[in-house]
């Protein structure tokens, strides 16, 4: 479980995070969306500890971040470091013993390849592999989705609903609308900081329709195409 | 003016702003900045002669042509292609490589070097039509792939340094050198603390599930151990050969490896920022002046600690 009370964050005089107030339980995916620069990737840095913050941040994982598996949007990876030794030295840092990668190599990677030479998607892939092998208790996955072709988005969507049922606790950012509708148990709106909606599963629709209304005929229509 | 010549000009301004704004982040007046990195050069440079007057010209070579290659990485040279045609992306990398070489070239010039000073400046230019392709599908096979990622990824970038290097040694055995024994083996050092200059994205920082002190004390002890082991058959080799000045080998050994730890220790005490002028001087002073490691390692150490606490587990 993970708690959070009355988070703030500020970058200097613009505050980023408002007053956030969520909890979020093991065996359930949440689903956290909102327009870009809402602040999502600031929340996720602030669960990891990356970030210093206002508020509380409390977790029946002791420490949060030893148990937690992180996923970038864009993640960083070593010019001249092989798809292996990024998955050899994420176990190495959590002192978890390497596992037969090549087995768990279940997108196919070419692991004895620099990571340079692999394409956004495959990258995204590898990163997501080395969270998975580290046996993490709680993911956060920040547009996890993003650059990834059509069998590795059904390969995810299936990996997030068995992490759901080994009883992992799963935060994922997407801007597609389907790859949470499928996945999560629960959206929660960011706005300008704060959360400002929960939407429980049954009422995706109604949240896809009030979105597609929002951005399609509000915005669109202001741009008059012809 | 041409539109080719202002494309020159403006993009060398951005050049020379982008500089100072590095010079700034690092707290430091841009005009001291360089005036400082002036004085290390010479100093260093001075150094060089005094310890081998007849190799110092071919070291200087050698180092201004590494930092030349530097400019040739295929990243820069793709965004050089993007941005300007044929003609000038080769007009920049001429004189890029030409800033380079200026003042290697006035060192050389001073201690009378003419005809290497020439023949640098003709690898200059030639070095200037180099691309060095980053994106070859060969992976460079290395032993310290099982610890990632310093080693294995620093040794992938400098793999060809290690044979230069100890061709050196056994040149310097052939001509009875021992002061070019000890540069290539204090060239070793520089390059292998390189490795460890830059600091790593947070990322590979917060993974581990460590204190701060047993993050430094793991990365030092990997660090001394890949080192030892790159420097072993040097060691072995001017033992054998030099052995009435095993004392003056050994020594140089342990400058060697304090200098190593000196680097990763001033990285993680202004981690996530870079290595501030400041911690630059005192790291180098550890080289000239060894003693001081013993006042510089230990506050290097506790100011780590304090940096890393942040992404680690106190």
């Amino acid at each position: 479980m993970i708690r959070i009370a009355g988070l703030y964050k500020s970058y200097g005089s613009k505050e980023v995070l408002k007053n956030i107030n969520i909890e979020f339980s093991s065996g359930k995916i949440y689903g956290i969306i909102g327009e870009n620069g809402a602040g999502k990737t600031t929340l996720f840095r602030c669960i990891a500890g990356l970030e210093n913050y206002r508020g509380e941040i409390y977790s029946d994982l002791k420490p949060l971040k030893d148990h937690l598996g992180l996923l970038f949007s864009d993640p960083f990876f070593f010019p001249k470091i092989t798809g292996r030794e990024y998955v050899r030295l994420l176990c190495n840092a959590r002192g978890k013993e390497v596992p037969d990668i090549d087995a768990s190599n279940i997108f196919d990677l070419p692991l004895n390849q620099y990571v340079s030479t692999y394409s956004t998607g495959m990258k995204k892939k590898l990163a997501l592999m080395a969270i998975l092998v580290q046996g993490n208790e709680c993911f956060i996955l920040d547009e996890p989705f993003n650059g990834i072709d059509i069998n590795g988005s059904i390969m995810l969507t299936e990996i997030l609903l068995r992490l759901k049922q080994s009883n992992k606790i799963v935060i994922l950012s997407s801007h597609i609308f389907s790859t949470l509708s499928d996945t999560c148990d629960e959206i929660h709106i960011l706005r300008n900081g704060d959360f400002t909606e929960v939407v429980e599963r049954e009422y995706f629709d109604r949240l896809e329709s009030q979105m597609r209304q929002a951005a399609v005929i509000e915005r669109i229509g202001k741009l008059e195409l012809k | 003016m041409t539109a080719s010549t202002n494309g020159i000009k403006y993009y060398f301004s951005l050049l020379f702003k982008m500089t100072n704004r590095r010079i700034k982040d690092f707290g430091i007046n841009p005009v001291v900045g360089y005036i400082l990195l002036l004085a290390i050069f010479v100093l260093l440079s001075e150094l060089l002669f005094y310890k081998s007057e007849f190799w110092a010209p071919y070291i200087i070579v050698f180092v201004c042509a590494i930092m030349q290659l530097e400019l040739s990485r295929s990243d820069r040279l793709d965004f050089l292609h993007i941005v300007f045609n044929n003609k000038t992306k080769r007009k920049i990398r001429i004189v890029e490589n030409l800033l380079v070489y200026i003042p290697f070239a006035i060192i050389l010039a001073v201690k009378l070097q003419f005809v290497v000073l020439s023949a640098l400046l003709a690898i200059s230019i030639i070095l200037a039509f180099v691309s060095l392709k980053s994106r070859m599908n060969f992976t460079i096979p290395t032993p310290f792939s099982k610890r990632p990622f310093e080693f294995a990824v620093g040794f992938r970038k400098t793999f060809w340094i290690f044979p230069l290097l100890y061709a050196l040694v056994v040149i310097a055995i052939c001509v009875s050198n021992l002061n070019l024994g000890l540069i290539s083996m204090v060239l070793l050092f520089a390059f292998m603390s390189s490795y460890y200059i830059k600091p790593e994205n947070e990322y590979y920082v917060w993974i581990f599930a460590e204190t701060p002190k047993t993050f430094i004390r793991r990365k030092v002890f990997n660090a001394v151990k890949n080192a030892t082991c790159m420097t072993l058959p040097v060691i072995i080799l001017m033992l054998a050969f030099f052995y009435a000045d095993f004392l003056l080998i050994l020594l140089s050994f342990l400058v060697g490896i304090t200098f190593l730890t000196t680097v990763i220790l001033a990285k993680y005490s202004t981690y996530p920022d870079e290595i501030g002028i400041p911690e630059g001087i005192a790291t180098v002073l550890v080289l000239l002046f060894p003693p001081i490691a013993l006042g510089v390692v230990p506050f290097f150490y506790f100011r780590s600690i304090d940096s890393l606490k942040r992404f680690l587990n106190d």
